[in-house]
Formats: structure tokens, sequence, C-alpha cells
């Protein structure tokens, strides 16, 4: 068992009181700003990403990853209280999650969603000891035509995957790819789009454009967007589900827990597709399908399940093979560098204090937020009955802050303030934020790759079939491609319409 | 109890005298000559053109912290990372000449850059006061395991094309790498990374053969005995790699290491610069910053500001005749 040392040792970094402190600051810290409508994980990682830059790498990720599933839950509760997902993975949560709260049972609905989120993370931390080491042995095999052929799957499949529409998810993708071209060509020297200002030398940073697109970008849409929402309850009682709810949403939590596990892992995947299969699944297994979308316990428990199951074993191809499978990831994947670690195969043996300390704080993290989460209820009713008005531009005076003090620089800062009216166009518009910045990440790990790829094979692009990894990630990114040509042509001999999902989380958003 | 003037007011009357002096000060045309003796007024905030966490901003930090004991006043590290640092310094060279404001400058920036990129991204020497040399960072050139190699003649013998790592485009191992494969007749592909660590994964995973990386970052590898240690660039050998051979021994003309210094804006007062480079020598000698260079593989290199000046200059042209001669382009534009 000798495998084992390092987890344990990362224990006792978690232990430690200051990481203990800080990861439940990041837990609290994240459900406040989780649960301001609109803000989900994204957005609030980026507007507090400047409060980790003093402080240790191991205790600022460890309070990034409170945030990020403290932020997850808070998103819930915008959910089920105000019809108002705090992202596109509490979408489906919005169904039954605000039927019931209408019924007077949203204080169920929320405990169902901790519960399950609680059980679903720790079995997903689980999954995450055992599968990431193993990984992490293989990820030396992965050379620039792997990444080469792991980077156009990613940005394919985030941008077929994505709940809205496919067109529109393409062209935010095409939008990312291209702005990652800008700067210095890192093979040639040569300046590229930088119309002569040595600001933009190096490119543009990762996180002024995640900084506006979620953060600005979501507070701007809000505004707006809040009028049209509910009105929160002025109260909300009975937190701890029935023995008959529990029994009710055991099988979701359980499948849930599982389905949202290897759904993480996915390039592209990540919590939004985990709760939405998992609604859909537990919608087909349901012997009275029609009680969906009107108060079924299910319906919350399983998708809340799902997506914290997958929000944490996302985690594995970041920590492991340095790809970000989905925006949130990309955000914590910017985080680390500021940090100065690089995530990639050599983190899991050069850093195993950092990498355990982080995963197994999240044992600790949740079993935070099952703690903080019912009590605090009460908390976040009365957050959300603030004005959005004095709320609005004080989130927006803390990005634009924040943003500022990462490289010292007003052009950071204008650079927000331009993302920012991109990310708020972009919602208005239809168009979901995470392909951009996911392809705008994986757009410069595609075009190095390719490239050094090239140089590998003497400029021979045969050679990406001859080593075995990269050839069946591109077979599947062949098939991912021709899935819908496949689907209609299916659809023709049989005519009778599969059960797809997404076209009925169209009709109901 | 508001008798007698407050600590708050002493401190507010105090901060509004100095706020005057540094205006009139600010006045006097490229002067504060006079004021020098007040010197330092404020925090001295010393800029780093990398992102923090990387090898040069810490060394930023381990100096900085040292320095600012002696001077009494804070020495916040500002990173602002861009253009391989030109855009700190540049933003550093337009500041008042007051000592205030510092840059910790790499070597590679003034003598190597220049050769990759067009001529308004490079930045000239002269537009600084340097006021300190401080450490040399070795380069060293590793092969993978699966490579076979385990001296450079296993390299020049075995007559076919090899691929190398670099650690990207206009750098220290780029220059290194090439002009020595150029002189010893290696053919082979040169695959540019973004910095040492992903070069270094290339080199493990046998992506690559070989790589040219700084001696901080594989250390670890060569100890774990995951890569072969086959050369470094230094002059002499260094001091913790003391078995492997210098490209000077091997027969080759390849001086390439990256070294650092402290700089100020252009026309800085002389006893403003005397003060700053005493407080550094108390850093240098404090055991806090020697025990940092021997952690992080830097051998000091504590000349002065002049000597700075000389060697980078020399090194530049050196770098610039050894690119001619051997008919290589930097840039990749082959």
């Amino acid at each position: 068992m000798d495998f084992l040392n390092p987890v344990i040792n990362g224990f006792a970094v978690v232990l430690e009181p200051t990481n203990l402190l800080y990861c439940l600051i990041g837990v609290v810290i994240g459900m406040l700003i989780g649960v301001l409508p609109g803000l989900g994980p994204a957005a609030t990682i980026a507007i507090l990403l400047p409060l980790t830059y003093n402080v240790e790498p191991v205790t600022a990720i460890i309070m990034l990853a409170g945030i990020f599933y403290g932020a997850q839950y808070g998103g819930t509760i915008t959910s089920v209280l105000l019809r108002l997902p705090g992202e596109a993975s509490s979408v489906v949560t919005v169904f039954d999650g605000y039927q019931m709260a209408k019924q007077g049972r949203a204080g169920t609905a929320l405990g169902l969603a901790s519960i399950g989120s609680f059980i679903g993370g720790t079995a997903a931390i689980i999954g995450l000891t055992f599968l990431a080491p193993i990984v992490a042995s293989f990820a030396l095999d992965f050379g620039p035509p792997e990444y080469t052929a792991l980077a156009m799957l990613g940005i394919l499949l985030v941008a077929t995957i994505s709940s809205g529409s496919k067109a529109k998810a393409l062209i935010a993708a095409a939008l990312g790819l291209l702005l990652a071209t800008v700067g210095r060509d890192i093979f040639t020297g040569e300046s590229r789009f930088t119309f002569g200002s040595l600001q933009l030398a190096d490119g543009i940073d990762f996180v002024p454009i995640a900084m506006g697109i979620f953060g600005l970008g979501e507070i701007l849409y809000n505004l707006e967007e809040r009028h049209r929402a509910a009105k929160a309850p002025s109260k909300v009682a009975n937190v701890w589900p029935s023995r008959q709810d529990l029994k009710q949403a055991s099988g979701a939590i359980g499948r849930g827990s599982v389905l949202g596990f290897f759904l993480g892992i996915l390039p592209g995947g990540g919590a939004t597709i985990a709760s939405m299969a998992s609604y859909a699944m537990e919608k087909k297994r349901a012997k009275q399908p029609e009680r969906f979308g009107k108060g079924a316990p299910e319906g919350v428990a399983g998708p809340e399940t799902a997506n914290n199951a997958a929000a944490t074993s996302s985690f594995i191809p970041l920590l492991t093979l340095g790809i970000p499978a989905n925006a949130t990831m990309a955000l914590m994947f910017g985080a680390l560098l500021i940090q100065g670690v690089t995530p990639g195969p050599q983190l899991v043996e050069q850093n195993p204090e950092l990498f355990w300390g982080v995963v197994n704080s999240m044992y600790i993290g949740n079993i935070l937020l099952l703690i903080m989460s019912l009590p605090l209820v009460g908390i976040f009713v009365k957050i959300l009955r603030v004005r959005a008005a004095i709320l609005a531009p004080v989130t927006a005076l803390i990005t634009l802050l924040g943003a500022y003090t990462i490289n010292n620089s007003m052009f950071d800062v204008t650079l927000v303030v331009v993302f920012g009216i991109i990310g708020y166009l972009m919602k208005k518009f239809g168009f979901e934020p995470g392909p951009l910045v996911l392809a705008f990440v994986l757009g410069e790990l595609l075009e190095s790759s390719v490239r050094r790829s090239l140089l590998m094979f003497g400029g021979d692009s045969v050679g990406f079939l001859g080593r075995p990894i990269s050839a069946t990630l591109l077979i599947i990114f062949v098939l991912v491609a021709l899935l819908p040509v496949i689907r209609s042509v299916a659809a023709k001999r049989k005519s009778t319409g599969a059960t797809a999902v997404t076209p009925e989380i169209k009709e109901k958003v | 109890m508001k008798h007698f003037p407050t600590r708050r007011t002493i401190l507010g009357a105090a901060s509004a005298v100095t706020l005057l002096a540094l205006t009139a000060c600010g006045n006097v045309a490229g002067g504060g000559t006079a004021d020098a003796a007040k010197y330092p007024t404020g925090p001295i905030n010393l800029s780093v053109g990398q992102a923090a966490g990387g090898s040069t901003d810490l060394i930023a930090r381990a100096l900085a912290e040292g320095a600012a004991k002696t001077l009494g006043q804070p020495m916040p590290v500002v990173n602002k990372p861009g253009a391989n640092g030109a855009l700190a310094t540049k933003e550093v060279a337009g500041k008042p000449a007051d000592g205030q404001e510092l840059v910790l400058l790499n070597a590679s920036l003034i003598t190597i850059t220049p050769l990759a990129v067009s001529a308004d991204e490079a930045v000239n020497i002269d537009d600084l006061d340097i006021i300190a040399g401080l450490s040399q960072d070795d380069y060293v050139l590793v092969a993978s395991l699966g490579s076979g190699f385990k001296t450079f003649k296993d390299v020049t013998g075995a007559g076919r094309a090899v691929t190398f790592g670099t650690t990207g485009v206009g750098t220290g191992s780029q220059l290194a790498q090439t002009v020595l494969f150029k002189q010893a007749n290696v053919t082979g592909t040169d695959i540019p990374f973004d910095s040492g660590k992903p070069a270094l994964t290339a080199v493990l995973g046998n992506q690559v053969e070989l790589a040219t990386i700084q001696l901080g970052e594989a250390m670890p590898q060569i100890e774990a005995g995951k890569v072969a240690p086959l050369l470094v660039f230094s002059e002499e050998r260094n001091t913790f790699l003391p078995d492997t051979p210098t490209a000077k021994e091997a027969g080759y003309d390849v001086p390439v290491a990256q070294y650092r210094a402290v700089a100020a804006p252009k026309g800085t007062p002389q006893d403003v610069k005397d003060k700053l480079l005493a407080a550094f020598q108390d850093a240098f000698k404090s055991d806090a910053y020697k025990e940092f260079n021997k952690k992080n593989m830097l051998t000091p290199k504590e000349i002065s500001g002049e000597e700075v000046v000389t060697e980078w200059k020399a090194y530049a042209a050196k770098y610039k005749e050894l690119v001619e001669k051997y008919d290589i382009s930097l840039s990749g534009n082959k």
C-alpha cells in the first residue's frame, strides 16, 4: 500500500490550521457569491481570484477549490428559489426545484441538493484519488500529437454538447480560437494582431478574458435579467428532507454520482452535461415520468449530485494532463499558473503535497459545505433580497480592482471592461460564453501542438495516425463530428424520434 | 484629550511634507541630488518583467527581502509580465530617476532577444543605470533515456538527425543549442516549447531526444536519473554539476548563461546608487540569500554595475557574431 503514503501525507497538509481556515473561507465565500443570481462557479472564481495572490500555492488552490464547489452549491439556491440558474449546470434544477419551492418545499429541495452534492462530491473524490495517479502514470506518453488530438476533441465537444444553439456555440468557439492567435508567434518571434502594441506581444492574458466574460458580463446581464426573476421567499423551512423524500431520491443520488464522475473526465464535459444527462436518465427510469417538471425530488437530487461529482472529477484531466475539461477548469488552470504551478504530467510526482493536499481538501470542503449550507439557508435568502442596484456595482468594483492587481496593469482593466461588454452581448443574444473561453485556452495548446507535431514528423501529417493514442483520439473526433449526420440518417430510416435530451431542455428554459 | 498632536496627525503631517518634498524634487530637472541624503523616501518598487513564481520573480523577492532591511523601507516586488520583460523594463526606464523604481533585468533581454524580435521590442541597456549584478543561471544540455545518449560524443557520433527541444524563441536555451549543433555538425529539428517545464516533460516522455534547460529546473530529474546531463554552457564547470563537462572543454565556443542584475532609470544620482548598492551587498551577505542561491542552483555573480554593462555588451556582440558566422536565424525563418 505504498502508493497511499502520499495520500496520507496530503491529509497532513490539509489539516494545517491555515489550510483548514482557507478551505472554510473558500467554501463560505463561494456559497455567498454563488448565491448572487447569475454568478456561478466560473464567475465567482474569476472575481475572487485576486484574494489568493499572497498565500502559498497549496493554500491558494485549496481556497479556490472551496470557492468552486461552494459556488456550485450557491447556484442551486437561486435555481430553486428564484428560478434563476446560477450557471448552466443548475439549469435543470430549475425544472423541479422551483416547482417544489412553489409548493412550499424549497427547504426540502435545498436539503436534497446539498446531501446529493455531498455524496456525489465525496464519491468523485474517492474516484479521483485512485484514477488520477493512473492517468498521470501514462501522461508522459502524451506528446505534441496527443495534445493536438485532445485539444481538437475538447473544442469540438464543448461546442456540440453545450446546451444552447450549436451554431452559436461553434461561432463562440471560433472567436476564442481567433483571440488565441494574438501575440508573438512562439515559433518565429513575429508579432500577430498586436498592432504594434507591446502590451499585446505575449497575447491576451486569459484571466482578464475570463473575468470580463464570466464576471463583469454576468453582472451586467443580471442587472437586466433580475427584473424578470421571481421574488425570493422570505423564509425557507424544513431543510431536512423527510425519510420518504430521501428514499425517493437515494437511487437518483447513487446513479448521479457514477454518471457525473465519468462525464466530468471527458474533455468538453463537466458539470453541465452531467446534470442534464442525469435528469434525462431519472425521467426515463421513473415509473411516473409525468411527475417531472412538477416538483419531483429525484429531478433535483440526481442532477445536483451529478454536477458535483462531475465538477470534482474534471480536476483529473486538469491536474494530470494540464488540459482543462471545461471553462471553469480553464479558470482554475489560470489560477494555478499565477501561483507558479504548471498543471501537467509532472505535478503528481514532483509536487505531491500540492496535489494530494488539494485533493484531500475536497473531503473537508464537502463536509464543511454540508454542515454550513443547511443552517445558512436563511442568510442566503436575506442576501437574495438585497437590491441588485446595490450588489451589482459592488461586485463590479471588486472585479475591476482584482483585474488590476494581477499584473498591476490598467491595460488589463480595460480588457476586462471590453470583454465584459462582449460577455454581456453574448448572453443577451444567446451565445454561451463557455465555448469561447475554453477554445481560447485550448487554442493556444492546439496551435503550438500541431506545429510541434509537424516538426517532429518532418512535415508529414500522417504521423498523427502512427501513434496509438493520437490515432484513437482522432477517430473519436471524426465520429463525434459525424454524429449529427449518422443520427439524421438513422432517424430517416426509423422515422421515430429518439428521446433526445436537448430539445426538451431548450423548450423549457 | 486632544491637547497634544496625536500620533496620526504627526504621521499625516510628516507624509504631507514628504509628498511636498517629492513633488518639489520632481520639478528639478534630472536632479534630486540635494535630497539624496533623505533617500529612500518611501517604498521602493522592484519591478519584474516575468510572472510571479518563476525563477526571476523568486530572485527579486529574495533580494528585496534582504535589501529592505538595510534601507529601512519596504521593497515590494511588482510583477508586470510581457514581451520577455521588455514591458516592465521600458516602463521603469521612463520613471523619474530618484531610486524609488527599480527593475530586475534578465541578460537575455539585452543580449539574445534582439536577435529574434523586431527592433521596437528590444531594450537598450544604455537607457538604464545598472546598480549591481546578481547571479548566473546555467543552461544544461540533457538527453532522454530513450535516446541512449550518455555523452555529447554519442550525439556527434550518432550520424543521424536528432530532435531537440528549446525553451522558446530568442532564449539562451535556443541560442546555445543551435550554435553548438552548428559547430558540431549535428543536424536535427529544433522544436520550441513555451518554457523549461514543457521542454523537460517532452524529454522525460521521449518526445524529443535532447533539450537545453536551466539547471534549477532540470536538476531534480538529473538527480533522479531520468535525464542524462551532457554539457553545461558556462565557461567553467558548474559547482552543482561538477562531473558534467562544459561545452568549452568539449571543444566548442558557446558561452551562454542567464545573468541577472538590478537596474534603475538612467540618471539616478550617484549617492542614491551607492546606498542601493550597499543595501544589496548586505543582502548578498545574509545567510538567507546565500541559501536561496544554493537551493535554486544559482552561481553568485555579484559584480558592479559597470562590469555588468561591459560584460553584457560583450556577450551581445559575441552572440551576434556567432549567429552571423554560422548563418543562424533565431526567429525560425531559415
